[in-house]
């Protein structure tokens, strides 16, 4: 994709489609929400460097690229952005530009870094008459001026006055002008303070200072005159006509096709259908509004009549944008500018038509082919009589192609957002903390004024919050590659003294392993896990586990994907009742079924005429639940789980093993054939470095997250199974490699996976923090005793884990215990009223690719994605680094860089607070009663996120990576983009090299401390905010190394 | 006075004053700028909802074993001018009308207040909300226990204040302050029929008490004591009034317009409470009704044409609130269809459980999504489309019309605007424009200095939608 500056003509059909693709791609591309998969929302600018799309987007958008200068000055304040931040961050930016000498005024650097620590006042220029009448501000300095600075200007003036002004004679002044406003100044203040110029006290010197600098600096500042501002640039006539009437034709235009497209894309919620949606989006708009006996505003006087003629023959909506486009008297070279914009004037509901059309095959009501075109067509049909009537009602015209010209006579300027004022007291600030004195100033002439005004000018408040915003990165970044240097060079050194010791023993084997997925909400229960039970051992995988499926449970109505949304699944498992319960499974399905159209009965009868008195008569029922539900949500929540119980399916199995040659969502055709699982397990196993050493039991933890009340549900399940619970991945795979044809198979491949290995398949829920197991049955009694003490080493873990997420919860007590901690994340997955259930992934900042030993005991605040990878198993090539990084590179990426705009514009980027939601068309969220369709965050879910980029830490050589990169277009994007940071380790010296404009730099480390603790619990608790990192001083770990038969640790 | 009497006034002021001292605290801590923590707020909501349940239950079980029907708490004549027969007293009165409706306020209130406890949790608004949910707490509590017509308009008001505040409660969006600014004027056609029938009634009878004006039997049984022309006149300024607040044709377009709220509030409001006040005045002065029959029959159709055209909008919303509101209307259709047919008995249930349901409904309406994957689940399919039978009947034009129909819904608000708002702002259009051409004409230049200053003096940032 070209940047979109460049201007494609669109004179023909075929360049004027061109340019509706072309602008389409701004569109926001999250699909309906039920399948909510995280990705970069400025996705169509990826190929821009970062710190330039951003820019694009706030241009296109209207979006914030950055947090706001008071949030960073706020961080500044209390010490998250350091002043040697700052300062590197500048320096690095400026480069050679650095040591500019800004006339007298020190260098370029001096001058912005003075700016980015002092705040000078943003004072709209209405309010500084106020200011200056009001305030302090001539009287005394800025709190922040140090009092050196301070003493020296005023001694100075004091000196100058006393020396030069007050004795020099009449004729002498009069040709120095400045000095004459010094004069009147002085007399001014001789009036106040009394002649006697020896006997001022000190704040009269100041005020005299002060008076006398502002003055100078506003000579100064109105000699320089304004820097040139930039033009605002308005695109569509409804621009212009609101810059000039005030009138917003899009207000009336939206309302129409807000409540057209939400009725249009339903999927099932309204009870009829909008007539002829089959015939597309067109037809059916059309139908309905030239229905007769229908009145229509004003506005769509004529609309009615067009529409029939447009009806009697067939549609073609590029013509129909054509002819709006020439009715509006929009040039070919400016066709795409205005064809962009007026998609993005409603870009929620267009983007969502776009994907319904595109992306969803799966869905119960996909959109037509052509629905997006036909959807400008008519959009732009619209604006014609609503810019129509605004335009006769103040132009006195109707003719569109002169309204822009017409309003552009009448156009009055914006002020500029700077103004000579404004200026005048930011020189007026800086002077005081860089300690000009007035002596100093006012012998400048003008061009070393314009000089002075145009770097103050140049230094915009966008360029500030770039560096601002750098720095709070680099805080943060190097920060987290120091204590990752720091923690693995203390292990490194621990292993090699526990070797010496110990080299007699042989290698010790760990009691058992846990795989979970590289989730950063993982993290503590990993670290917990390990504390708990030192001698486990755990690993992190993306959590589909390589098993890309189309699934569906023993109660599912439908397959869904069970992967990443990058990959198409091919196969398809079902979980099945076991042989023997098929009875009960069918009775239970019964019943299940009854339930269900009872339910579905009043729900949609209590909406009716007759259905909904009877429901309202006998409504009061109701209360019982409601009062139950919001007074004590986790009994209820029992309650309801235990009456569950009795419909809910009775033991199951997957079904998972093919006979058919070809994949297939039926019969025979379900599952995988032998050779396919052994690839799958093959390709875990050795992307998680386990091909050795296995214990007796491996433990794999799909995850997601159950929560009520909260449309956004399946943006807190697995990213890693397109927002599904990836429970059945771990079942499947474990059921997988457990199978004696499918190691058979294995150990052709050189993984040999003793017998006595079993794996089980298990299912973690972050939102309550509930643990369950896969096909317990059959483990085999063996591996019992070794379950049990796994299951109390969990059960510890998830209390724990919950007490360590409750601490960002404010309304759960600091002081609270873990069981109660347990009891109160319980407590929010049932609460009805709960707007924030879990924090999903906010926080999240970091990701380690390598091999656990290196972070294990690193307090990493569960902020890391934590990707186990051992480069000790790798080719050459890298091949094995080479795929994990292909999906978990664009994967994680996607949700920090989701989290980042959701954060710094959750208006623009973010769908806003979650209070008043209205679910729509069971495909989005909008606010209130009536809005554009809202894609990305909510603000209760990004309120403790800290916007970064997201760092990657990778256990491997620098020419290793700079290879992965080249080869693989979609990494070196992001890489080379700046879109993620990256880093790599070489854990035998703990040696980083950061990647820097293309290419590996040696990191220079800052510190050689890290904190120690003696348990997570102490370094976190009594602590609401973000951490640092710590070492958390766990026993040794377990010895790497190859393993030889052991018997099952009992 | 014996000691069941001084129990009942005792009681019954507690309930009034609960609610009434939660509403001081609140905006008396605002006024002084105390800014009270969440906690506190939670506290003092909590506590006020429990010492006004507890009495409520209390006096009815006190009436019951008593045996009275009919218990009235004075709270002082205010204004009394005997030439004219005219007074003004507060008066509040318990009967089986009134006992039943302001329990169901309290349940609901304080189980919405739990809800919302949790639910703006860390929200910057939390106060203001508490504050205006007070208001509302409050205004509920008066008008359901009103025994005068100026108590009534007294608790309805302040409903109707609160009311348009929280739809504009995210003040920063253009939309929740134009829909409620829109709510508001309703409301103030509402307000002013109710008024001009509260000075009719007074210049009627001489004062403003439900007792005299229906007979001092207890509800249900009063008799009217008015002529049925009196009563037909009186009874349709209170039928406008209810049609306002109630959201009745034709006044029904505001309704999904007042989904702007966070969703407590739009559950309390239009799920609940607030959508059926117009029903309850109406059961208040039903003896009004009794006393003429064209009176009834006027509150039959509109009760019919609003449940009929409210199912039919119902049926055409894609998104959960709207569809929900409409689904709320038809309901309170059909209970006021019930009270112009006399059946009030059937009508207060009917409120008392619609108003559970609806709240417990709009509560939930976020988990719309797992739910109906519930339901698929469960069912193993997707979802029958429910088709009215009776529509299938209607020929293929008409039906397409009544989608239409639904889903301009109604063309009400078209219409008020076409025909009242536009000809109303045109007439003080034009009178402005005499008035410009007038004062120019005499000071012989432009006389207006506001025509001179720009539009948008400064941008506050960016326009929220």
């Amino acid at each position: 994709m070209s940047a979109p500056t460049t201007a494609v003509a669109c004179d023909s059909p075929a360049g004027l489609r061109h340019a509706i693709e072309h602008a389409a791609e701004y569109l926001p591309t999250q699909g309906p929400i039920t399948v909510f998969v995280h990705h970069n929302t400025l996705h169509a600018l990826e190929d821009l460097p970062f710190e330039q799309a951003i820019l694009e987007g706030y241009a296109m958008f209207g979006c914030e690229p950055y947090l706001s200068e008071p949030r960073y000055r706020e961080e500044f304040k209390r010490g998250r952005i350091r002043a040697e931040d700052l300062r590197e961050v500048l320096m690095a930016d400026l480069g050679d530009e650095a040591d500019r000498l800004i006339g007298s005024f020190g260098t370029r650097y001096g001058l912005r870094l003075c700016m980015l620590q002092y705040p000078l006042p943003a004072v709209p220029e209405a309010e500084l008459p106020w200011v200056m009448a009001q305030t302090h501000a001539l009287e005394q300095f800025r709190d922040d001026v140090e009092p050196a600075v301070r003493e020296q200007m005023l001694g100075a003036t004091r000196h100058w006055v006393m020396r030069d002004l007050q004795t020099r004679g009449q004729e002498e002044r009069s040709g120095a002008s400045a000095e004459s406003t010094a004069q009147a100044v002085l007399a001014e203040l001789i009036r106040e303070s009394g002649s006697d110029l020896e006997a001022w006290k000190e704040n009269a010197w100041r005020s005299f200072l002060l008076r006398f600098l502002w003055t100078v600096c506003r000579r100064g500042v109105y000699a320089a005159g304004l820097p040139k501002a930039e033009q605002r640039s308005l695109v569509r006539h409804r621009d212009w006509l609101l810059e000039v009437t005030g009138e917003d034709s899009d207000r009336w235009v939206n309302e129409v096709l807000i409540r057209f497209s939400a009725s249009f894309l339903d999927q099932g919620f309204a009870a009829s259908t909008i007539p002829n949606r089959e015939q597309g989006f067109f037809r059916s708009f059309a139908d309905l509004y030239s229905r007769p006996f229908a009145p229509r505003p004003r506005w769509m006087g004529g609309l009615r009549e067009n529409l029939r003629a447009l009806l009697s023959r067939p549609f073609d909506p590029l013509v129909s944008i054509e002819q709006s486009l020439d009715a509006f008297g929009v040039e070919p070279q400016e066709r795409e500018a205005y064809l962009t914009q007026s998609l993005l004037a409603l870009r929620g509901w267009a983007g969502m038509l776009r994907q319904m059309e595109r992306h969803t095959p799966w869905a119960p009501q996909p959109a037509p082919e052509g629905t997006l075109l036909e959807y400008l067509a008519v959009r732009l049909i619209l604006e014609r009589y609503a810019v129509g009537e605004i335009s006769r009602k103040h132009f006195g015209i109707s003719e569109l192609a002169r309204v822009r010209e017409l309003a552009a006579e009448r156009i009055h300027p914006r002020p500029s957002r700077l103004s000579l004022e404004g200026l005048t007291l930011s020189v007026f600030h800086l002077a005081q903390v860089r300690g000009w004195s007035p002596e100093q100033l006012v012998h400048l002439s003008d061009r070393q004024w314009q000089q002075l005004v145009r770097e103050i000018a140049d230094f915009t408040e966008l360029e500030r919050r770039r560096i601002l915003h750098f720095a709070y990165e680099r805080q943060y970044h190097h920060a987290a590659l120091d204590a990752v240097a720091i923690h693995c060079g203390t292990i490194r050194e621990s292993q090699q003294a526990h070797q010496r010791q110990e080299n007699s023993e042989g290698f010790a084997r760990s009691a058992f392993q846990v795989v979970c997925c590289i989730d950063d909400r993982e993290e503590s229960f990993r670290r917990h896990l390990e504390e708990v039970d030192p001698k486990c051992e755990t690993f992190g995988a993306a959590g589909f586990y390589a098993v890309a499926m189309y699934y569906q449970g023993a109660a599912d109505a439908h397959f869904r994907p069970l992967c990443p949304n990058i990959i198409t699944p091919r196969h398809y498992v079902r979980e099945e009742p076991i042989f023997s319960a098929i009875g009960a499974s069918a009775r239970r399905s019964r019943r299940r079924r009854l339930l269900g159209y009872l339910t579905h009965h009043i729900h949609s009868e209590s909406r009716t005429l007759i259905g909904g008195s009877i429901t309202g008569v006998l409504g009061s029922l109701a209360t019982f639940p409601m009062v139950a539900r919001i007074l004590a949500p986790r009994w209820a929540g029992r309650l309801r789980s235990s009456v569950g119980e009795l419909v809910s399916p009775p033991l199951s199995e997957l079904h998972l093993e093919r006979n058919d040659q070809e994949p297939g969502p039926s019969g025979d055709a379900l599952g995988y054939r032998v050779d396919e699982m052994a690839g799958i397990v093959v390709r875990v196993l050795q992307d998680i470095g386990l091909t050795q050493r296995l214990s007796p039991l491996v433990l794999f933890l799909g995850h997601g997250s159950s929560s009520m009340n909260n449309p956004h549900e399946s943006a807190y399940c697995c990213g890693a199974c397109s927002g599904g619970r990836g429970g059945p991945n771990a079942r499947a795979f474990a059921q997988m490699a457990n199978d004696p044809r499918v190691r058979a198979v294995v150990a052709e491949g050189g993984i040999s996976i003793p017998p006595e290995v079993r794996f089980l398949g298990g299912y973690h829920d972050t939102c309550n923090d509930q643990v369950e197991y896969y096909d317990l049955d059959r483990l085999p009694r063996t591996h019992r005793a070794l379950f049990r003490r796994i299951e109390a080493s969990i059960n510890e873990t998830r209390a724990r884990n919950a007490h360590e997420r409750a601490r960002r919860f404010e309304s759960v007590p600091l002081q609270s215990t873990p069981l109660e901690a347990l009891r109160r994340v319980e407590e929010r997955a049932e609460d009805l009223s709960e707007a924030r259930p879990e924090y999903n992934h906010a926080t999240n900042a970091l990701c380690f690719v390598g091999r656990r030993e290196w972070s294990r005991g690193l307090y990493l605040d569960r902020r890391c994605f934590l990707t186990s990878y051992d480069p000790s198993l790798d080719d050459a090539d890298s091949s094995i680094l080479t795929r994990i990084l292909q999906a978990a590179i664009p994967v994680c990426a996607g949700i920090s860089l989701e989290y980042y705009f959701s954060t710094v514009d959750n208006e623009g980027y973010g769908c806003g607070s979650k209070l008043p939601h209205n679910i729509a068309a069971l495909a989005g969220v909008m606010t209130g009663a009536a809005s554009d369709l809202r894609p990305g965050l909510s603000a209760q879910m990004v309120e403790i996120h800290e916007p970064l980029r997201i760092l990657f830490v990778v256990e491997t050589t620098p020419e290793a990576m700079q290879r992965i990169i080249e080869e693989n277009s979609g990494i070196a994007r992001l890489v080379r983009g700046g879109w993620v940071r990256l880093a790599v380790l070489n854990p035998e010296n703990s040696e980083l090299h950061l990647f820097h404009r293309g290419r590996f730099e040696p990191y220079q480390r800052e510190s050689y401390q890290l904190p120690k603790a003696r348990s997570s619990l102490e370094w976190y608790r009594g602590w609401r905010e973000h951490l640092d990192f710590a070492s958390i001083d766990t026993p040794p770990v377990v010895h790497r190394g190859a393993a030889t038969g052991a018997g099952v640790v009992s | 006075m014996s000691v069941a009497e001084i129990l009942f006034q005792v009681l019954g002021v507690t309930v009034v004053a609960s609610p009434v001292v939660l509403l001081a605290s609140l905006g008396a801590a605002s006024l002084l700028g105390c800014r009270l923590s969440e906690a506190v707020i939670v506290r003092l909501t909590q506590a006020s909802v429990v010492c006004g349940l507890l009495p409520a239950v209390a006096i009815l079980v006190l009436m019951l074993v008593v045996g009275t029907r009919h218990v009235t708490v004075e709270l002082g004549h205010w204004m009394e001018i005997p030439q004219e027969e005219f007074h003004f007293r507060l008066e509040f009165v318990f009967d089986r009308l009134s006992i039943p409706f302001v329990m169901l306020s309290y349940l609901l209130c304080g189980v919405v207040a739990a809800f919302t406890r949790r639910y703006l949790h860390r929200e910057e608004g939390f106060r203001r909300f508490f504050l205006l949910y007070a208001i509302f707490f409050a205004g509920m509590v008066l008008s359901s226990l009103a025994g005068t017509i100026e108590t009534l308009f007294l608790g309805w008001e302040l409903v109707g204040l609160s009311s348009a505040l929280l739809i504009a409660y995210f003040h920063e969006y253009q939309n929740p302050v134009r829909n409620g600014q829109r709510v508001w004027s309703v409301y103030r056609i509402a307000d002013a029929a109710f008024l001009v029938a509260a000075l009719t009634m007074h210049h009627l009878t001489g004062e403003g008490d439900f007792s005299v004006l229906m007979g001092a039997g207890p509800w249900p049984e009063g008799q009217a004591a008015i002529s049925p022309q009196h009563a037909l006149l009186v009874g349709s300024l209170l039928l406008v009034a209810a049609a306002g607040k109630s959201a009745l044709v034709p006044f029904s377009g505001w309704l999904p317009r007042a989904m702007e709220g966070p969703t407590p509030s739009s559950a309390v409001f239009y799920g609940s409470l607030s959508v059926h006040l117009g029903a309850y005045l109406l059961l208040r002065v039903s003896p009004i009704l009794d006393a003429s029959l064209p009176l009834r029959a006027a509150v039959v159709v509109v009760g019919l044409v609003t449940a009929i055209s409210a199912t039919s909008m119902a049926r055409v919303q894609s998104d959960v609130k709207g569809s929900l509101a409409y689904a709320s209307l038809t309901q309170v259709g059909i209970i006021i269809v019930e009270i112009g047919l006399g059946l009030r008995y059937l009508a207060l249930v009917h409120i008392i459980g619609h108003a559970s349901l609806r709240t417990l409904q709009l509560l939930r309406a976020p988990s719309l999504l797992r739910d109906y994957h519930a339901m698929e689940n469960a069912i193993g399919s997707r979802l029958p489309r429910r088709s009215s039978g009776w529509s299938r009947m209607l020929p293929e034009s008409v039906r397409r019309w009544g989608f239409c129909f639904g889903y301009e819904r109604g063309f009400m608000d078209l219409m008020l605007d076409n025909w009242i708002v536009v000809p109303f702002l045109q007439l003080f259009r034009g009178a402005d424009r005499l008035e410009r051409r007038w004062t120019d004409w005499l000071s012989r230049e432009p006389s207006r200095e506001s025509d001179r200053i720009p539009l948008h003096p400064e941008s506050p940032g960016r326009n929220l939608v």
